[in-house]
């Protein structure tokens, strides 16, 4: 594992036992959520070269999963997290099914139009989604007495961390995995991967469905952690803040997303903040993505691979 | 048996016909030369057997005596049918040896291990040294690169091999080489197509050529009368003058 990613797994490791109030875990346990979704979109996005725009619609799976499981069906909360990730694989497939055999523009469409037709499906089965107000008070994560809010969200933040690490030890192994490896030769050059063997639909289907696992995990645990699934996530704005994520982090790099997630994410927590910025904080997201794409087009990870480089050809 | 046979095939781009109802069978251990002015269909040809990125708009193709006429080009590769692509062919984000392991591993199934073995054997036999094996094969040289899409393809096991143009772009010492490892290919028993444009290469390898003109077969037969046909002077020289 590199050092950057093994210091900042120590740092955050530690960090409860300095940081104590629950409002500022609780922003860490928001970017723990946005760092899963970011970088395993950039697993379809940035290896598979799929233009994905339905990632959303997996953590909304799992959320509502979640809340549905736990709230009507009275499912253990805990449980819910592992099903969230398995209906959201579920939901990939469905959604790879048309995919797998389309390209660029199109899978677009196809993606962005399967998560509203999802949307509308959560608005119209009200009885079972609570439609446009969502539901609330759902089930929270409790072990026998152990109340994981407790201790100020003590608990919580690290079933967070502990996805997000999992999360990351996974997109790092499949990434360098020959799997990873054929979804890149796919990327790149399509004919000549098929000409060696390498199955196009196949490779589309696995790559979606490996990367809504664990968002939909992570939706899960959101609903079980606010208590709360609305219809919301599916909205244009958590979209577009996730995508400027993963850009501006660089694709096809999986830390890089994570890395981004953070620093946007707490950059735009600062500015809500901010009086006078509450509206603007947007508006900066969006200039930063297209400054970095216009700039640095492989995101803020190539910019230190390059200085990286440099510094060891120096020494 | 022929081990792969082609039964009027035909492509159409809209209404252009780029191959013409073109029938012939290629012998097991064969190695067979394809000429023909640019344009004349050849990369084509190549392309509708393979099925990439598209198939035959008419006619059969049978490889082992099945047809794969409508068959995806991964079924295809990993039945023993290997080709090359006129224009470079990499992964500008894998080394040399992710590529050849890559095909080994999807195009012939074998493990990880049994995988990197293969390409170190590969990558021995292609010339290309253990440090050039590790680095990205956007860093290769032309030769390298050329070496390194036959060495994808070889690792696969093929039955049959298809080269599209793998001398263009190179140096005489260059083609040569890529001359005598051809050889030793063949004699290792794999059965060759050839596309080549530097004819010398064609007429020293092939033991049969087949010329195809607008699309059609124009001649075939011992390369040396085939060169020496008036119907194939005239099209080399009227598409040279076009
Ligand atoms: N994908 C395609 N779409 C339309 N026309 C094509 C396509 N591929 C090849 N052609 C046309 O088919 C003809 C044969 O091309 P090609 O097979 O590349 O010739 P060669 O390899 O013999 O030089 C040319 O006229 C070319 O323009
Ligand atoms: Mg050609």
């Amino acid at each position: 594992m590199d050092w950057k990613l093994a210091a900042g797994l120590g740092v955050l490791l530690i960090l409860p036992f300095f940081v104590t109030d629950s409002y500022t875990r609780h922003l860490f346990i928001l970017a723990f959520v946005y760092a899963i979704l970011a970088s395993n979109w950039d697993l379809s996005l940035g290896y598979a070269g799929l233009f994905n725009f339905g990632h959303i619609a997996f953590f909304a799976t799992g959320v509502y999963t979640a809340a549905i499981a736990a709230k009507t069906l009275g499912v253990s909360p805990m449980l819910t997290i592992p099903l969230g990730g398995a209906t959201a694989a579920l939901t990939a497939l469905i959604v790879a099914a048309p995919v797998a055999r389309l390209k660029g523009i199109y899978v677009v469409l196809v993606t962005f139009a399967f998560s509203q037709v999802l949307l509308q499906l959560i608005l119209s089965q009200s009885h079972i989604t609570g439609g446009a107000e969502g539901m609330v008070r759902i089930p929270a994560l409790q072990i026998g007495d152990y109340k994981f809010i407790r201790d100020f969200k003590f608990g919580y933040y690290y079933v967070a961390l502990g996805l997000l690490v999992l999360s990351t030890f996974y997109l790092l192994w499949l990434t360098r995995s020959p799997f990873g490896k054929s979804l890149l030769a796919l990327r790149d050059n399509e004919e000549y991967a098929g000409a060696r063997g390498i199955s196009i639909m196949r490779a589309r289907v696995l790559a979606l469905v490996a990367s809504a696992i664990f968002p939909g995990m992570a939706g899960s645990f959101f609903a079980i952690y606010l208590r709360v699934a609305s219809p919301e996530v599916l909205g244009f704005g958590t979209l577009s803040l996730v995508l400027s994520m993963v850009l501006i982090g660089g694709i096809a790099t999986i830390t890089g997303p994570i890395f981004a997630a953070f620093a946007i994410f707490f950059a735009t927590e600062t500015l809500a903040g901010t009086r006078g910025m509450e509206e603007f904080r947007f508006i900066i997201v969006a200039v930063a993505m297209i400054l970095v794409l216009r700039f640095a087009p492989g995101g803020l990870a190539r910019i230190l691979q390059v200085f990286q480089f440099k510094k060891n050809r120096v020494l | 048996m022929p081990v792969l046979e082609l039964r009027h095939v035909t492509k159409r781009f809209g209404g252009l016909t780029a191959v013409d109802d073109v029938t012939f069978g290629v012998e097991e251990g064969e190695l067979l030369g394809i000429a023909g002015p640019n344009g004349s269909g050849k990369s084509t040809l190549f392309n509708v057997v393979t099925g990439i990125p598209f198939g035959a708009s008419s006619g059969e193709i049978l490889f082992d005596g099945k047809p794969i006429t409508r068959m995806v080009s991964h079924r295809i590769a990993r039945l023993g049918l290997a080709r090359t692509f006129q224009k470079d062919a990499e992964y500008p984000d894998l080394t040399a040896k992710e590529t050849i392991a890559l095909a080994a591993i999807y195009g012939r199934g074998l493990n990880r291990r049994a995988a990197a073995e293969a390409a170190e054997t590969q990558l021995e036999a292609a010339g290309i040294g253990c440090a050039r094996a590790g680095m990205l094969t956007t860093a290769l040289s032309v030769y390298e690169r050329k070496q390194l899409m036959i060495a994808s393809a070889l690792v696969m096991q093929p039955k049959v091999l298809m080269l599209d143009e793998p001398a263009s772009g190179l140096t005489r010492p260059e083609i040569a080489a890529l001359n005598a490892h051809l050889v030793k290919i063949n004699k290792g028993g794999v059965t060759i197509l050839l596309i080549e444009h530097v004819l010398s290469l064609l007429l020293s390898l092939a033991e049969r050529l087949i010329v195809l003109n607008q699309g059609a077969v124009l001649a075939e037969g011992d390369p040396q009368e085939v060169i020496r046909d008036e119907r194939v002077i005239e099209a080399y020289l009227g598409g040279r003058s076009a």
